[in-house]
């Protein structure tokens, strides 16, 4: 046993070594993430200068309300882009993220008052997963009302604004967003990365000469496993600095529970690249099954969209990728403040994987 | 001398082709034994099978009384091999990589040590790619030597090499055999066999044609009428080679 761990430590050491004096490898390793992020982070986090496509219904016939509507139409920060006065219609155009938001005058909306001023309430109605556009918007709508209402010179505000949202945390799109964001560079680190490393040292003949001491293939899998996990852990890090510091990140949850999980999702997610590298003979092989193995959990797993979208029967298989419970299960500690005993479901899945893969990958490995 | 390494029938197939057919022989403790041969004739994959490096189809190999198709990783354990093609870890000097050994066998063999012993020491920051032909051979023989084997196998070790650094080897091979290792290694140069190795087998199409010590076959040879058209020669080119460049190695 200590023999053992004495070369997996060796052997463990010599790859940290090499992979920090390949500079260049290193610097996209690190890079590829933290880029990935800025990307889909800006496109979340929304811009100063962005238009929200909005739906107006306009269900007063005051003509208040035919004049605030038209002033919402030529206004710039809202393009109204849906003519539907569906209600329902505009609600589904919303969860196709046509729209940002429904603004509806209601019945009644800019008649008089017993002061003989126009009042009401305009309704705001956002989308969950999209709070931010909901609140700014309700915020500009207040900004233009209060405006009117200055003019008015009424003490007491006859127009108002009601937002409308089961949302109740003020979480950002971004909040929601990263667990996938994360999910993501975990896979490809894992998959992509190390899955194509292992053929290339097969190529080199490097292994061949390992082969020639007495290691064991576990041993190989694991040095390999452990060397990554320094990796992984330090460009998962990397992005939980920059997520901070550029996009407001707020972290819910206890970060040791996130630590822990992180970890456990790493490590099985290495597991995919390290089955795959050890038996594929050569890059060729083992880029075309990292494809295989990778697309689907991208597309699947919760990574670009969030499963809840799914249909219902989708969403039951989806639930057994490897990769969706680490998004899932990263996203209610970070968001929702859920701890490790609250993950049940999500650490067995996880954890069946974990198990089942690394058997796999020392079972199916080849040395040539 | 008892033998420390018993071949018997040792068959090896490739795709139907019998690339080792039935092999028998055995290496004495202690001696040089070389393995002669045209390419092809299935020296490296006999030496493979004994490393336990590629797996048996029939026949049996002992090795200080270890099956190797039963016990590879004991066997491992005890011999040192330097492969054909000499493959490292890239961007790792040689001292790491010696270390790293170290943790493979867990053995404790001071990296200084066995750089001193051939020749290295002032490259013991470099990496395994920088080296020249010869630094590389004599690395790979270092990292051979990091668990004190009883058998050092070496694959053609002096391929490709200047006759200074095929030279250089022959000394080190030599110092390595005063220590009381075994050593097996196999050649294309019948100089170098006919200088290093105690006793040698010949092989061609997977079959082993003759083992005996170098003079013996000569005069086997001569016994059965060969004669050669005699030529007088004090020196031949390479002698020229030498004493016009030197012994000392370039690199």
């Amino acid at each position: 046993m200590e023999r053992y761990l004495t070369a997996t430590y060796a052997l463990t050491k010599a790859y940290l070594i090499r992979f920090f004096r390949d500079k260049t490898a290193m610097f996209f390793t690190f890079l590829f993430p933290l880029l990935f992020l800025f990307v889909f982070g800006s496109l979340n986090s929304g811009g100063g200068d962005v238009s929200f496509n909005i739906a107006m219904i306009n269900k007063s016939d005051s003509s208040f309300s035919e004049q605030f509507a038209t002033q919402l139409r030529e206004n710039d920060v809202f393009d109204v882009t849906s003519d539907t006065q569906d209600f329902e219609v505009a609600r589904e155009a919303m969860g196709r993220s046509e729209i940002d938001s429904i603004i509806i005058l209601p019945e009644g909306f800019g008649e008089l008052n017993d002061r003989q001023q126009p009042s009401g309430s305009v309704e705001v109605y956002y989308s969950e997963a999209a709070p931010q556009s909901g609140q700014t918007i309700a915020a500009v709508m207040e900004g233009a009302l209060e405006g009117i209402n200055r003019e008015l010179g009424q003490p007491e505000a006859p127009l108002t604004v009601a937002q409308k949202s089961t949302a109740t945390s003020n979480l950002s799109n971004f909040d929601y967003v990263f667990a996938g964001l994360l999910g993501f560079s975990i896979l490809s680190l894992g998959i992509f990365g190390l899955a194509n490393q292992m053929p290339a040292e097969k190529k080199t003949g490097s292994f061949r000469r390992l082969r020639a001491s007495p290691i064991r293939k576990s041993q190989l899998i694991f040095a390999n496993m452990i060397y990554y996990l320094f990796i992984g852990v330090l460009s998962v890090a990397l992005m939980f600095a920059v997520a901070t510091w550029m996009f407001d990140f707020d972290m819910r949850g206890d970060w040791f529970n996130l630590v822990v999980f992180i970890i456990l999702g790493i490590v099985t997610m290495f597991g995919f690249g390290l089955a795959i590298g050890g038996w594929a003979k050569n890059e060729n092989q083992s880029a075309a099954l990292t494809n295989i193995v990778a697309f689907p959990m991208m597309f699947l797993s919760g990574v670009f969209f969030p499963r809840f979208l799914m249909p219902e029967w989708l969403q039951g298989i989806t639930a057994y990728l490897p990769l969706s419970p680490i998004i899932d299960g990263l996203r209610m500690i970070m968001t929702e403040a859920k701890t490790l005993l609250d993950l049940g479901p999500e650490l067995l899945v996880i954890g069946g994987w974990l198990v089942l893969i690394y058997a796999i990958a020392i079972r199916i490995f080849r040395w040539e | 001398m008892k033998n420390i390494i018993t071949v018997k029938n040792l068959t090896k197939k490739y795709s139907g082709k019998t690339t080792v057919d039935g092999v028998s022989f055995s290496v004495k403790e202690g001696e040089v034994f070389g393995i002669l041969g045209p390419n092809g004739a299935g020296k490296t994959t006999t030496l493979e099978m004994i490393e336990a490096l590629r797996p048996i189809d029939g026949g049996s190999v002992k090795l200080d009384g270890l099956d190797v198709a039963k016990d590879p990783n004991e066997v491992k354990k005890i011999i040192g091999i330097q492969l054909q093609s000499t493959a490292f870890f890239d961007k790792l000097s040689l001292r790491e990589q010696l270390e790293l050994f170290d943790g493979l066998y867990d053995e404790t063999t001071d990296p200084n040590t066995l750089l001193e012993y051939v020749q290295l020491t002032d490259k013991s920051k470099s990496y395994v790619e920088q080296l020249s032909g010869g630094q590389k051979q004599r690395f790979s023989i270092a990292a051979a030597l990091v668990n004190k084997p009883r058998v050092l196998f070496l694959d053609e070790p002096t391929t490709g090499l200047d006759p200074q650094a095929r030279r250089n080897l022959w000394d080190l091979i030599t110092n390595i055999k005063k220590q009381g290792i075994t050593v097996v290694l196999t050649t294309h140069y019948m100089d170098e066999a006919e200088l290093l190795c105690d006793r040698i087998a010949i092989m061609d199409n997977g079959k082993i044609i003759t083992i005996d010590t170098p003079k013996n076959l000569i005069k086997a040879l001569i016994k059965r009428g060969f004669t050669k058209p005699q030529v007088v020669e004090q020196a031949n080119l390479e002698d020229v080679f030498i004493d016009l460049t030197g012994k000392d190695l370039r690199e």
